[in-house]
């Protein structure tokens, strides 16, 4: 994909908006005016079978604690039939349902955790997702002091979530300190005629220091304030980024035998921008 | 002004004017009137353009029942079910609307109907295009799976029938959806909603639907079609074999994330054959087989390749089995186009987990045949009634082996007796099986297999036999034709079917003691009194009178008058034993009551046996004044046509 220049990107996107009314409600939303500059991206032009590059984005493969502390049944792996470029502009991470290691699935999760992170900006991506009882699809944010002051003290934002048996519903949260896991402050956004896993839609956060803004193809619909926290507001530091396509656990429940195999979630591009003035 | 509008104006004053030709005052004034009007009209240009005639256009309602019926809805219920199990429902219903349809579906055993089944379409067609789904919430008295549930039976062609079957119904109501496989397709559809449920274990209830509408959900996605359920089969065939493609359905996601499965009809999707001279298959997936070779039936739906697909490997010019000649009469079969069937419960048992043996029996010209693949073995099994070969001595078989005979295989028979209990175990079933190998068994050529039961030891008795079973080893692959028990006439009825055969020799120049084809000698008696254990009797077999010695020890034959039959040659005598193992004819003579006897072959062979006896073998017997003939030896004896002849 082109790399646009994000001011008039934005412009577009709210005119768009306006003309088509593809949000909720139909009445036109009055933005901020915001102006952004690209630091980051990854438009995954490579070719057809080639592993995500190595300089942007790392990965967490096996089990983890606990499945990834929420019982998840997936094995993370970085072989290709897991996740590779397509050759098309898109990267495909594919869950898999095989026998591997003592797991019944395989899929893949990368980050940009020691190679790439912010503090504030603009982080989208555009992608299409997985569906089927028990797919866990997320594109999703975490401090960099992970490492050390842990989670959930390093701060969480998910910019896009889905449960496979509700296709047509995303949702974005914050997790942090006395806030997290269950009591992860949340929202969600919802087609009325429609689904995330046929066609491309853009997830984005808006992140300042006082305000995570959500939206879904240039839709705000959602704003969580630093004031709005029941909690430490935890997002002044560097954050970097997550995609995985997580298969079961305590998000969603497990696939059943009638959900279809291979799933697959195929991203555009991934994009970061900070705000200039 | 329309110009539709401008037209039916003109076509109204026409007819307007003719009505009122019997009032001529009225006709003037009108006339006057209608002049008035053409001139206006034509003026407008009342020449009509082609471009502003609209295309007749079906109404895109999609409602079917919500609060009742959309306007123009019928109901007809299949034949066969409870025709009263619909009814317009005011109290239960979805959301507090003021009527459902409620459908009450019978026990089993019920005088009105078997089961629950009916169709409501429309007189005129309606355009569902804009839809992608027939959409309504349901709910039942008890949880009960449905049978079928769709549209497009139309009472027509069903053109684009469509169904979804096994819906789980719940006593809380539930939405459900039935995705419409490609909506450009229904143009012009009457048959809005169908179902037919069957009673469940036995017991029916009561099931509820509301809210029946088709929608635009927009939710649906990733409609896949397949034929032959998406798997790809192989299946041999001949000139001659027509078939279908099976397995028509078109699997979508519903917005739930669960995938629903769809029955369609044929008209949705578009077959081809990739070599028409082998097969041709029709816009209704009809396959008929015309040429040797392969060809491979795909399909799409929508442009869209479906899953699944069919690989015919023909092998040309089907030879039959060899057709049986034996007589009818003599035949007890279970599979032939020659000869009656007996009640057969199957032709493969499918005996999981161990079978893996499949059919794919086909019918060449309108001759069946049995086809066996995957082969390890096989039950036919035939319980009622179980089968009484006490009078058939053989077992037939026609076998055809199309793949080589590799070396060591083997094919196996074995017929099981369930005793007289005619029941599988209970510990008096027996078995009796034969195994053929190589050189017996060929490939490409029908083997035809005689097996007598007296090769099939261990089958004690044959009065009660259920099954059949065919095994193999290294026999992936046979067709069996002509299967039937047979009489080679070595096994006699104990009692005989048919009449002794009819005498030819002329009545001048024979004696007759006894027979219906000639003036017997008067007054002779058939039961003299000897002392003998034997119980004599006459029959009529077929209608012929008939001697029976029932128990024979000796029996005897005293003349009305002794005769002189030194001018004869033969004694003739048709005699008929299932059982006897002796048995003599004697001539008496007087005087001194001089006997002479002569020895026939018992039992006798294949039924009536006829004897032309010399008389010389009687000798010292005194040919010119013999006056008894006696029988002895045992068994149960039929005699008749008991005469001297030259």
């Amino acid at each position: 994909m082109k790399k646009i220049a994000m001011k008039n990107s934005l412009f577009l996107a709210l005119t768009v908006v306006t003309l088509i009314g593809c949000n909720s409600d139909d009445s036109k939303q009055e933005l901020d005016n915001r102006n952004w500059q690209l630091t980051w991206s990854d438009e995954f032009e490579g070719t057809s079978g080639e592993l995500p590059d190595a300089t942007k984005w790392a990965f967490d493969t096996g089990t983890g604690n606990n499945g990834w502390g929420n019982q998840e049944l997936q094995n993370y792996t970085n072989r290709p039939q897991n996740i590779a470029m397509d050759g098309n502009g898109n990267l495909v991470i594919t869950a898999l349902k095989e026998s591997y290691q003592g797991s019944q699935y395989t899929s893949a999760r990368i980050k940009t955790q020691n190679l790439f992170s912010q503090t504030y900006g603009r982080f989208e991506a555009r992608l299409k997702t997985p569906y089927g009882q028990g797919l866990w699809p997320a594109f999703w944010m975490l401090g960099s002091n992970v490492d050390t002051v842990t989670w959930p003290q390093c701060g969480e934002i998910d910019i896009m979530e889905l449960r496979g048996q509700k296709p047509s519903i995303v949702n974005g949260s914050l997790h942090g300190p006395g806030y997290s896991g269950g009591d992860a402050i949340t929202g969600s956004y919802a087609l009325r005629s429609n689904r995330f896993d046929v066609d491309f839609h853009i997830f984005a956060i808006e992140w300042n220091a006082d305000t995570v803004d959500y939206f879904v193809d240039g839709y705000l619909y959602q704003r969580f304030e630093k004031s709005d926290l029941p909690g430490e507001w935890v997002y002044d530091h560097p954050f970097f980024m997550i995609l995985n396509v997580a298969v079961g656990g305590n998000f969603l429940g497990n696939p059943t035998p009638q959900t279809p195999f291979p799933q697959k979630m195929t991203i555009d591009y991934v994009r970061v921008y900070k705000e200039v003035n | 002004m329309a110009t539709n509008g401008k037209s039916e104006l003109t076509f109204k004053l026409t007819l307007e004017i003719k009505n009122n030709d019997m009032k001529s005052n009225y006709t003037i004034r009108t006339a006057k009137h209608f002049s008035l009007w053409m001139i206006v009209l034509i003026f407008l240009g009342c020449e009509n353009d082609p471009k502003d005639f609209q295309e007749a256009t079906y109404s895109t309602n999609g409602e079917v029942f919500i609060d009742g019926f959309s306007p123009g809805l019928n109901y007809a219920a299949f034949s066969n079910t409870v025709i009263t199990a619909f009814q317009a429902d005011s109290e239960v219903t979805y959301n507090n609307s003021s009527a459902s349809i409620r459908i009450d579906v019978p026990n089993v055993n019920d005088p009105d109907g078997a089961y629950a089944g009916g169709t409501f379409f429309t007189s005129v067609g309606r355009d569902l295009s804009g839809y992608d789904a027939l959409t309504f919430w349901a709910r039942s008295t008890k949880a009960a799976s449905l049978d079928v549930i769709g549209f497009g039976i139309d009472l027509g062609l069903n053109k684009y029938e469509t169904s979804i079957s096994g819906a789980s119904l719940t006593t809380t109501w539930k939405k459900y959806i039935i995705p419409i496989p490609d909506a450009s397709k229904l143009k012009i559809e009457k048959g809005m909603l169908y179902f037919s449920e069957g009673p469940e274990n036995g017991v029916g209830y009561t099931f509820w639907l509301d809210e029946v509408k088709f929608e635009k959900l927009g939710t649906i996605a990733h409609g896949q079609a397949s034929i032959l359920n998406g798997v790809n089969k192989i299946e041999t065939s001949f000139n001659g074999v027509q078939s279908n493609v099976t397995g028509l359905i078109s699997t979508f996601n519903l917005p739930n994330g669960i995938d629903q499965a769809v029955s369609i009809s044929p008209s949705y999707l578009e077959f081809t054959s990739s070599n028409t001279a082998v097969a041709t298959v029709n816009e209704a997936g009809v396959i008929n087989t015309i040429g040797v070779g392969s060809t491979v039936i795909t399909a799409t739906l929508g442009g869209q390749p479906a899953l699944g697909s069919l690989t015919i490997n023909s092998l040309g010019t089907f030879t039959k089995a060899p057709i049986p000649t034996r007589n009818a009469s003599t035949v007890i079969s279970v599979f032939s186009e020659t000869y009656p069937n007996v009640p057969v419960d199957y032709y493969n048992g499918y005996y999981a987990p161990y079978q893996t043996t499949q059919s794919a029996d086909f019918t060449v010209n309108g001759d069946n045949v049995l086809n066996y693949t995957n082969f390890n073995f096989v039950g036919i099994q035939f319980s009622t009634p179980t089968i009484n070969a006490t009078t058939m001595s053989h077992l037939h078989v026609d076998l055809y082996f199309p793949n080589a005979i590799p070396a060591g295989a083997t094919f196996k028979f074995e017929v099981n007796d369930w005793g007289a209990d005619a029941a599988f175990g209970g510990g008096n079933d027996t078995t009796g099986s034969r195994t053929y190998t190589t050189p017996t068994l060929v490939s490409q050529n029908w083997v035809s297999l005689d097996i007598p039961f007296s090769s099939l030891a261990g089958l004690s008795s044959r009065a009660h036999l259920g099954q059949i079973i065919l095994s193999g080893t290294n026999i992936a692959n046979f067709y069996a034709d002509n299967i039937y028990f047979y009489n080679d006439g070595s096994i006699i009825p104990p009692v005989p079917t048919t009449a002794a055969p009819t005498p030819t020799t002329a009545a001048a120049n024979v004696t007759s003691i006894f027979s219906d084809a000639y003036t017997n000698v008067s007054g002779s008696n058939l039961n003299p009194n000897w002392g003998q254990a034997t119980v004599a009797t006459q029959v009529s077999i077929a209608g012929n009178n008939t001697l029976k010695y029932a128990g024979l020890n000796y029996q005897g034959l005293e003349f009305g008058s002794a005769q002189n039959v030194s001018s004869r040659n033969f004694l003739h005598l048709d005699y008929y034993t299932a059982n006897s193992t002796s048995l003599k004819v004697y001539l008496i003579s007087n005087p001194g009551s001089v006997e002479r006897s002569y020895t026939l072959t018992v039992p006798s062979p294949g039924g009536w046996n006829s004897v032309d006896i010399p008389l010389s073998t009687f000798a010292p017997v005194n040919l010119s004044n013999v006056f008894q003939i006696k029988f002895d030896g045992n068994g149960d004896i039929y005699v008749d046509n008991i005469y001297f002849r030259n």
